[in-house]
């Protein structure tokens, strides 16, 4: 088991990886220098937990400002899920955003268009 | 194989087996032709056994690429569907914060920014046009004393007030925002100190009918307000602030001449 913490910066998200409860999270603005050294750590653990375990996985996303290469990153995630998913694993996304945000609700229904697997979109007061 | 070849091989089959015909010269031929037959045959089956097998192969990559590229580039198309999004999102919050940071966020009107600003471009058009413009600056007396009688709740409703009024008053390209606590700036484009007076006269006339009920411990009383006003028309080759100056100290002419009223400030030229 590891878990995984990444603390977050005006430019980049907070990530941490909870291993034990199958959770990872991120939150906050993204666009880094250079998103694939970032978010490569997150992809490393998500593959590594679905390697090495055969718990549920629920990613709980608080984010906002995504630019281009991060929502790569993300959409790369996502697909790993799916596979997971697809191959019979219990996988779930919860995307958190404030209520007076709408149009974060609605970029996270872009991301969930292809996905199979449980994806809510959750507003928050 | 075809049922010709097929009756064929076995008539030959037949005619090596039959025993009348061993020792025969072209018996023995026939058989040899016969075994060279067959193992061409066979050859030629493998080859184009593998020929197919190969060919299968390349088709099926040639779908797998076909695949995957079709799923790079869904993938790709919504990369930028969603990036572009986030742009879009960036654009709109800009043009938010920047409307927010030339709002005054008590009255609505513009804030000393929004009128620095427009103060710059019209004192660079008047440069260009020879047009210039006129400014009145405009401060609600006393007005310490109604926040400090009924309390500032009560001095924002007050300059709420104000400020409706004086918009109301304006033609459409005046504008007028807050510079300051209870100070209005009032930028009147294309326009000379006589006609801006005979405006703001009407303005400043129309804030004095303003009434803005306040509680006090006794019960509730209506509070009335004036302004004095000072006026200044923009002299070619001045800086704007020389103009704004003018207008103020036209304004404190007022405020000491008895309140209540406008007055105009003589052009620099005059001095």
């Amino acid at each position: 088991m590891s878990n995984l913490t990444i603390p977050g910066s005006q430019s980049t998200p907070t990530i941490t990886g909870d291993w034990e409860a199958g959770q990872l999270s991120m939150q906050g603005d993204s666009y880094p220098e250079n998103s694939f050294d970032l978010f490569n750590q997150a992809l490393d653990w998500v593959e590594r937990f679905f390697r090495d375990t055969d718990r549920p996985l629920t990613l709980e996303l608080s984010l906002l400002y995504l630019n281009t290469s991060s929502i790569r990153a993300v959409m790369d995630i996502f697909d790993m899920l799916e596979e997971a998913h697809r191959s019979g694993r219990q996988v779930a996304v919860n995307w958190h955003y404030d209520h007076r945000n709408e149009r974060v609700a609605e970029l996270a229904e872009e991301f969930k268009e292809d996905c199979t697997f449980p994806f809510s979109i959750v507003p928050h007061q | 194989m075809s049922r010709d070849n097929k009756d064929l091989d076995q008539h030959i089959e037949q005619l090596l087996a039959n025993p009348t015909h061993h020792g025969h010269p072209l018996q023995k031929a026939l058989s040899q032709l016969w075994q060279v037959h067959l193992e061409e045959r066979s050859r030629l089956e493998r080859i184009t056994h593998l020929s197919d097998a190969y060919q299968q192969l390349a088709r099926e990559r040639e779908t797998n690429l076909g695949e995957r590229f079709n799923k790079q580039l869904r993938q790709l198309e919504k990369l930028a569907r969603i990036s572009d999004r986030y742009q879009h999102m960036m654009r709109d919050l800009n043009l938010a914060l920047n409307e927010a940071s030339n709002r005054d966020v008590l009255t609505g009107l513009g804030n000393r920014r929004l009128l620095m600003e427009r103060l710059k471009e019209e004192t660079e058009r008047a440069a260009r046009t020879g047009r210039g413009y006129s400014l009145a600056m405009l401060d609600a007396d006393h007005f310490k004393e109604v926040n400090d009688t009924h309390g500032h709740e009560t001095g924002d409703r007050v300059l709420v007030e104000i400020a409706t009024t004086v918009q109301a008053g304006l033609r459409e390209y005046d504008v007028c925002g807050r510079w300051g606590g209870e100070e209005f700036l009032i930028l009147l484009p294309d326009t000379k100190a006589e006609e801006a007076m005979v405006i703001v006269e009407n303005v400043r006339s129309t804030i004095s009918q303003i009434r803005v009920r306040a509680d006090l411990d006794l019960g509730s009383v209506s509070i009335s307000v004036t302004a004095s006003i000072g006026i200044s028309e923009y002299a070619l080759g001045e800086s704007f602030s020389q103009t704004v100056n003018r207008a103020d100290s036209a304004m404190l002419e007022a405020k000491r001449s008895g309140r209540n009223h406008s007055v105009a400030a003589k052009s620099p030229t005059a001095d």
